[in-house]
């Protein structure tokens, strides 16, 4: 994983319903779910944040190790990269 | 372009007999006008051609273009020379029509309006949901969103027969209030097919003739339940036709957003207001039971069962 930061795809919308996260992605009209966990990372990912500052984000809503927290959220970018449904931002 | 005052604020037309048409059938839509709102209707043998780069989505025989790098809402009616301009931030619009386009007013309003209409509402904070609504005897609001030819309006002209008060057996809008997701039902007959008339017909009297959807309508407060302007959704069904007996599942969240998605598809179509469309829908799922429902004809048979099935 780079060093550098990531930001969530601009026409994406977000919502929540009972611990699901419901993701739109307007530029290419589909939909997609993810989890609890996913969807706290890409309401982070609003703003540019560096992986540190995403396993942060985690790290302040889940009681789990800064490992595990760090695993997540690098396999969470490495999925959402792929899917082009975050982007990489210059640092 | 005149401006007749008996028209309501921000209709506007050159041609005086559509624009008292538009006017009757807004009206009797019963949905009030927003804030901001202005239609301009210019009938007129030029209808103006435009580049415009974005992909088209068709639906009844409209192409539509909406989002970036334009903004607006660009509709393309095929069938008719007519086409509509919907400007990105504020419900207003300014619509061509050539004189073939204003020939059938009922064709005219059904398919190419509703949908200047729905984009219209978009941008005042009411989102088009294919979905009939009622509110049973014990003041419960229900929604019932599904196919053509699934049973949504058959149940609700029934329903409506045994005192349940309706919104809309078709056309909704959902929108906030007090915290709370509504859907005001744009008044019109409740269009049954030859069996839903059937089923209905020991109850009520011949009903109106929609002869271009082979249909019969009734008016809701023709039945035993009047009419509602706006319904908050307690219960949600939706609907397919089930071959044998009724049968209500409960569904997860994340089938829940599916179907509500499914049935208020607009909200994928462009970025104006879709954050507040999607949390709408959201906020309907969560203030809703929501059921997938099978309805089959021992439903249509005892309709108030389906009180029978909630907890």
């Amino acid at each position: 994983m780079s060093v550098g930061h990531y930001q969530r795809h601009p026409d994406l919308r977000l919502t929540a319903l009972e611990g699901e996260g419901v993701v739109l992605h307007l530029k290419e009209r589909r939909y997609f779910t993810v989890n609890e966990t996913g969807l706290v990372l890409l309401e982070a990912l609003k703003e540019p944040k560096s992986v540190a500052e995403l396993v942060q984000a985690l790290l302040s809503e889940y009681e789990v190790t800064e490992e595990s927290a760090r695993q997540t959220t690098e396999a969470f970018l490495a999925q959402c990269l792929e899917a082009a449904v975050v982007l990489e931002r210059p640092a | 372009m005149t401006s007749v005052a008996s028209l309501p604020q921000g209709l506007e037309s050159n041609d005086a007999e559509l624009a008292a048409l538009v006017s009757a059938w807004l009206g009797g839509s019963r949905i009030p006008l927003p804030e901001g709102f202005r239609l301009v209707l210019e009938v007129t043998e030029e209808i103006p051609s435009i580049e415009d780069p974005r992909t088209a989505y068709s639906q009844s025989s409209v192409d539509i273009r909406a989002g970036a790098p334009l903004g607006w809402v660009h509709l393309q009616w095929r069938s008719l020379p007519a086409m509509a301009r919907v400007e990105e931030d504020r419900p207003v619009a300014k619509v061509f029509l050539s004189r073939a386009a204003i020939a059938d007013p009922e064709l005219l309003f059904q398919t190419f309006l509703l949908l200047v209409l729905i984009f219209l509402w978009r941008r005042a904070g009411r989102f088009h949901l294919h979905a009939g609504t009622a509110v049973d005897p014990n003041g419960r609001g229900w929604l019932l969103a599904g196919p053509s030819e699934s049973g949504k309006s058959t149940t609700i002209a029934l329903l409506a027969a045994r005192g349940w008060r309706v919104g809309t057996d078709d056309i909704a809008f959902l929108t906030g209030a007090n915290g709370r997701a509504a859907v005001l039902g744009f008044h019109s007959p409740i269009a049954l097919r030859p069996g839903g008339h059937q089923l209905l017909a020991s109850h009520v009297g011949d009903g109106i003739a929609l002869r271009r959807r082979n249909k019969t309508g009734f008016f809701a407060e023709d039945l035993r339940g009047g009419w509602l302007p706006s319904v908050e959704p307690d219960v949600v069904l939706f609907t397919e036709l089930g071959s044998e007996r009724t049968r209500l599942e409960p569904l997860p969240p994340a089938a829940i957003m599916r179907s509500l998605l499914q049935w208020s598809p607009w909200v994928l179509f462009e970025p104006t207001a879709s954050q507040e469309h999607l949390d709408l829908l959201s906020r309907l799922g969560r203030q809703a039971r929501c059921y997938r429902a099978q309805l089959a004809p021992d439903l249509f048979e005892a309709p108030r069962a389906l009180l029978d099935f909630l907890p």
